[in-house]
């Protein structure tokens, strides 16, 4: 049972960090279905860091620089998506492929090339250490992305409602023509709710990886977290609380793919494979029920161009 | 000006042209940032161990003397070709849903579900190829079906639902051909799939065409018959999409949905047929690949989902969604990664050249934007003409908006 | 009069679009305190004019001067800080916000970014209770009717002490009620020193509310006058360019055996609880033109749409010939013998992409006439076109290929009644079939639509333009608020009192 608290602590929160950041970029009137490429480039980034920091650094710097280097790294990687989808108004879904298959390829040729550089092999994988990420909490062991990501939930709360920024953003979503004519930048606004997402992205590949894991393998990229994540936007209706609640939901059925051996679950004699296909099919299910009162930001999709009226 | 003054046929091979200039810009733009990439990674063998077998690609070794004593200097050629079927496929399963307003990126799943068809019908039920081929088109028609009945009756977005489903497909494949390593089709001396040639050789597609044996011209393994298939399919589809009255269907129905209700067009008819179609290209591209021995399914492994699907989108857009020009930008797709192989692996691993295909997408997704300016240098003559009738006709209308 | 007297001049004002000169040397002058009415039809480059003041467009040639002094406007944010506000056409209203979130948007008050909204609400409501506006400052947009819709695109300006108020065509989506309330309003803001320019081609508004009134045409400045000083006639004149006389020659009619039948017709909105369509009924004969008229939004787009099939009726029968077509699908209707010229041709009339041969044959490519075993016979489809093109004279750049979205508004329009006419329906559904158009084209469709009748077909024609009703009509039928509350002929009914059932003041069992 903890194991399983574990799990699903580690996967909730990294799809929600996820979600969020699609959230911020969906109101401001940008799908990104990029967010799996992301994911990946930010864990790239986090983990080369990580390895590559001498040993002699302190723990809360090690933690600390790998963190910010996955954020810094997400963020960048998400501009090739604002920039594409709002300066160029490309189809935001073929960008947003575009960097999808861009990321693994990516990551896997720099990948390969520091493991070329240290030993002369061509493995697409990382092993990294993760205990400074890691702090027991009674029973169960927890880690810095628990506390980070709920932070991160209640600040972008606050953002999304509270603040002029978040009204304005929401703004961009809803009705760009309407925030362009009170004298709202709607490009600025967009690039701002992009860039937001890549930020959050990045954090939360590396957080997908390094609690979990002590190597990984850069083929499967983040296995599809990503797009789950959208999934879990959606169902969470595009509201920080309710994908808050949506991403432990799922978390569960991916928590189960890790444990389910070790478990009552065990004497069901299912595959691997058939938990981790659980939260996909589970999204799909619930979509099934939930798409009639979709409350998708408006005018997603669509490109804002100044000069149609 | 009730007489035709511009020849139809001049306007469309513009519109053509048009299509090509910009898929050789994406290319070229492509190539460059690789090359800059190469350099960065590795500045003194960027070019020669690099960038120059990637362009080389599967013909570097055609003029390889020792190679060519044995008669294996065509090989990686025969590669190529293999490796494009599949990839033509994929790209005609993009284009055909996109012609029908709808995003297949589900192209992937299709293809591992339609891939595990064909395999079990070989390895398991020892059908005959074509029968084989025909139940992983099923199987794929069968997968892209989901996502196109969610559209049409759910009114879910399909790039959504096709993306859930590439994961659901793909764990389902892995665990039924696995099933912890006592699956039917599983070799556990191998692991993976057994291979066609031992247990089924008559599932594997012919490699002779007509009296001419494609073995003994490339000496390539899986080299078969498939490539002319796709060939043969991508033509089938260009007359399904501009000759016959479906194509028209599918058409409007991409253009405009609201119209082609009002017309009578059977909209979420034509959604679901479309991605069964889609779906059922992807399958068969997957038969193609996986029946002529191009691959065996590993399952342990193949824990991402085949890029196939993906580079599908590549073939697609740069093809300008054309299902003749998907054959060649097919190829095209196919030579670039046998160049990425060809690369020293030392100095640059292969996934180079998957980089390249990325920013070519990406290139793709607004080439919209030059396709516009190329078009305009191409009629800059006619341009004087054409203004003078649209002033017209537009103050006759004299609408505000 | 010293310069200082006006607070807008847009002097000689020219804006020129690919191909169109939409403003031709226009000169507007708006005083402090007064309505001022800006006149002209459709196309008559009033939108791009306040566009332009508005900072939307910037013109080619001439100025614009506030108090006197030459301005230079680049943007709505000049136009705000120079207080200018505008209550677009199509209101610029976030839908998922409340009412006082929508008002701030922009000028949030706030203290570090964190939004401070009590200060806010207060000075909403100070405002509304000012000028009559009465909204709920916590209603969410969507929720709310087009009037407080309205009002709050009004409180937004005033929120930001804006002086000059441009409103842009307000009346078009209002109840009578509303559109009384509105010019209350307008009043009120006038009185307390507002400037206001009023947008609109209904004489009447203008005649009762506006102080002067600008008239515009094809683009050009035709003359200011003083509402007090004029009369409908002669601003009617002065906008047309001629006394129009949209009077169609036609026969008496005479109506033959029923086509249509509609009983109890019902139909659910979309947008609220209530049906848009009430119980509907009534008869269209062979050999008679029958209108269905009244202010938009009234049902009319809803029923239209039930009856073509492309949306579901909740209760009643439809017959045609004779045949119960109210489960039939769009292509079984048409098979019946029903054509339909719709409302918005670019959303249903015309696949734009599509050139023109393909879309003359929208409705017919399934016919053996242009297809065998699923091939179209590109051949028949082309000979079929160009006869089309020519009977009709749908004028275009390469005839039967021009892409469709090259066309002008008034052959694409063409290209569509000529489909659907051809198609020798029983029935011909003419939905608006002239919006938009230019006079020569509006009679042409006029006499194409009367021919029909006089074939022996029956008519029914939508239309929210009452000269087309009274001129072109065998018998009217007035919808309002999703019923008919009223039949007559339109040799004895004034259009006076038409407007009253229409606008609901009266109503008579039909």
């Amino acid at each position: 049972m903890t194991l399983l608290i574990k799990y699903t602590l580690i996967y909730g929160i990294v799809l929600m960090l996820v979600a969020l950041g699609g959230c911020f970029s969906e109101h401001s009137g940008v799908i990104n279905i990029a967010l799996e490429g992301i994911m990946v480039v930010g864990a790239m980034a986090g983990l080369l860091v990580l390895v590559m920091l001498p040993s002699s650094i302190v723990a809360f710097w090690r933690v600390f620089l790998s963190i910010a280097s996955a954020a810094l790294a997400g963020l960048l990687y998400s501009a090739l998506l604002a920039f594409a989808s709002i300066n160029l108004k490309a189809d935001q879904t073929i960008g947003g492929t575009a960097l999808n298959v861009l990321a693994t390829a990516i990551a896997l040729v720099l990948v390969k090339r520091y493991n070329n550089g240290l030993g002369g092999t061509q493995s697409p994988k990382l092993s990294f250490a993760n205990g400074d990420f890691l702090f027991t909490i009674g029973p169960i062991t927890v880690n810095v992305f628990l506390f980070i990501g709920l932070i991160l939930l209640v600040v972008a709360a606050i953002v999304l409602y509270r603040t002029r920024f978040g009204l304005r953003l929401m703004a961009c979503g809803e009705h760009p023509q309407a925030a362009d004519s009170v004298g709202i930048n709607v490009y600025k606004m967009r690039w701002a709710g992009v860039l937001i997402s890549g930020f959050l992205g990045g954090i939360g590949g590396l957080a997908y990886i390094v609690p979990a894991a002590q190597i990984w393998n850069f083929e499967v990229g983040v296995s599809g977290m990503g797009f789950l994540a959208l999934a879990v936007m959606i169902f969470g209706q595009w509201k920080p609380g309710r994908i808050f609640l949506a991403a432990m939901f799922f978390a569960v059925f991916k928590a189960l793919a890790n444990i389910y051996d070790s478990t009552f679950l065990s004497a069901l004699n299912l595959t691997k494979e058939i938990y981790n296909m659980m939260p996909f099919l589970a999204s799909m299910i619930i979509l099934a029920f939930t798409s009639k009162k979709s409350r998708a930001p408006k005018a997603e999709g669509a490109p804002y161009d100044k000069g149609m009226r | 000006m009730k007489k035709k003054n511009t020849s139809p046929l001049l306007e469309r091979t513009k519109g053509g042209l048009t299509s090509v200039i910009a898929a050789l810009i994406c290319i070229v733009i492509g190539l460059i940032f690789g090359l800059v990439f190469l350099f960065i990674l590795d500045a003194e063998h960027a070019w020669k161990e690099g960038f120059v077998p990637i362009i080389q690609a599967g013909f570097r070794n055609v003029g390889n003397e020792t190679l060519k004593k044995v008669g294996m200097n065509w090989a990686t050629v025969g590669q190529e070709i293999v490796e494009a079927a599949p990839l033509i496929m994929t790209g005609l399963s993009v284009a055909f849903a996109f012609k029908t307003g709808l995003f297949n990126i589900g192209a992937a799943g299709q293809y591992t579900v339609g891939a595990f068809g064909g395999l079990f019908c070989a390895i398991v039920l020892h059908l005959p190829w074509w029968a084989c081929l025909l139940v992983a088109t099923l199987f794929g028609a069968l997968w892209g079906a989901i996502p196109g009945l969610f559209k049409a009756y759910l009114n879910i977005n399909e790039v959504i639902t096709s993306i859930m489903f590439n994961w659901i497909g793909l764990y389902a494949v892995n665990t039924l051909i696995y099933n912890r390593g006592n699956g039917v089709m599983y070799n556990l001396k191998q692991s993976q799939t057994y291979a066609l040639k031992d247990v089924s050789p008559r599932s594997l597609i012919p490699s002779k065409l007509f009296g001419w044996d494609m073995y003994g011209t490339f000496k390539y393994g899986s080299i078969s018959i498939a490539i002319f298939l796709a060939i043969l399919v991508a033509v089938v589809i260009l007359v399904i999409l501009n000759k016959t009255t479906f194509g028209y269907e599918l058409k409007a129905c991409g253009h405009n949905a609201s119209a082609a209700k009002y017309a009578g067009i059977n909209e979420k008819r034509s959604i679901v047929l479309a991605m069964v179609i889609a779906g059922a290209l992807a399958g068969f591209g997957a038969g193609l690949y996986y029946l002529a021995g191009g691959a065996q399914w590993d399952p342990q492994n193949s824990t991402a989902l085949p890029s196939a699907g993906f580079d599908g989108i590549s073939v697609a857009l740069l093809a300008s969604l054309n299902p003749v020009g998907c054959i060649f930008s097919g190829l095209f797709i196919s030579h670039l990664s046998t160049g990425g192989a060809q690369m020293t692996q030392i100095y640059f691993p292969s996934e180079i050249a998957d980089v390249v295909s990325g920013i070519i997408i990406y290139l793709c997704a607004f080439s919209s934007l030059f396709k516009g300016k190329i078009l305009s240098l191409l009629s800059r003559p006619a341009k004087a003409k054409e203004k003078a009738t649209e002033q017209t006709a537009k103050e006759k209308e004299g609408n505000e908006q | 009069m010293k310069l200082a007297d006006y607070v807008i001049e847009m002097l000689n004002i020219t804006k020129i679009f690919p191909g169109i000169k939409a403003n031709d040397n226009i000169t507007l002058q708006l005083k402090k305190g007064e309505i001022h009415a800006l006149l002209g039809e459709n196309g008559a480059g009033k939108s791009t004019l306040m566009s332009v003041l508005f900072g939307l467009y910037q013109p080619e040639e001439g100025c614009i001067k506030k108090n006197g002094e030459v301005v230079e406007i680049r943007n709505p944010n000049d136009a705000n800080a120079l207080n200018i506000g505008m209550v677009h056409q199509h209101f610029k209203l976030v839908e998922c916000f409340s009412v006082l979130d929508n008002i701030i948007l922009g000028v949030e008050p706030n203290k570090m970014g964190f939004l401070q909204k009590a200060d806010a609400r207060k000075k909403v409501l100070e405002l509304s209770e000012r000028y009559g506006l009465k909204v709920d400052p916590d209603a969410i947009v969507e929720d709310i009717s087009v009037g407080m819709q309205q009002r709050t695109e009004i409180l937004k300006m005033l929120y930001r002490e804006n002086e000059i108020l441009i409103f842009d065509e307000p009346t078009a989506v209002l109840t009578p009620q509303e559109i009384d309330e509105l010019m209350q309003i307008m009043k009120n803001l006038a009185a307390e020193g507002k400037s206001i320019l009023f947008i609109s081609h209904k004489l009447a508004e203008i005649m009762a509310v506006a102080d002067r009134c600008t008239v515009l045409r094809k683009g050009k400045y035709i003359g200011t006058v003083n509402t007090k000083d004029t009369t409908v006639e002669e601003l009617s004149a002065m906008m047309v360019g001629r006394q129009v006389n949209f009077k169609v020659d036609k026969k008496p009619s005479e109506p033959g055996e029923v086509v249509l039948d509609v009983q109890h017709v019902t139909v659910p909105s979309k947008i609220h609880k209530n049906n848009a369509v009430k119980d509907v009924s009534f008869q269209v004969r062979r050999g008679e033109i029958v209108c269905l008229a009244g202010i938009e939004g009234n049902g009319q787009t809803q029923f239209v749409h039930a009856l073509t099939g492309l949306d579901n009726l909740s209760a009643g029968t439809i017959t045609l010939c004779g045949k119960d077509i109210t489960k039939a699908s769009i292509r079984n209707r048409s098979k019946a013998g029903m054509s339909h010229i719709p409302e918005d041709r670019h959303k249903h009339g015309l696949v734009l992409d599509y050139s023109l041969e393909q879309n003359m044959v929208l409705q017919r490519y399934w016919e053996p006439q242009f297809q065998r075993s699923g091939f179209i016979k590109f051949d028949a489809v082309r000979e079929y076109s160009d006869r089309l093109i020519e009977q009709y004279d749908v004028r275009s750049g390469q005839g039967s290929v021009t892409i469709a979205r090259s066309m002008s508004g008034g052959n694409q329009q063409k290209a569509i009644v000529a489909r659907e006419i051809d198609k020798d329906p029983e029935l011909l559904i003419a939905v608006q079939p002239t919006r938009g158009l230019d006079v020569g084209a509006i009679e042409y469709i006029h006499q194409q639509i009367v021919a029909v009748r006089d074939a022996g077909k029956a008519v029914l024609l939508v239309s929210l333009e009452l000269d087309e009703v009274m001129n072109l009509s065998d018998r009217i039928l007035v919808m309002y608020e999703g019923e008919i509350v009223g039949q007559f002929d339109p040799k004895t009914v004034t259009v006076e009192e038409l407007g009253l059932y229409m606008a609901g003041a009266k109503r008579m069992e039909v």
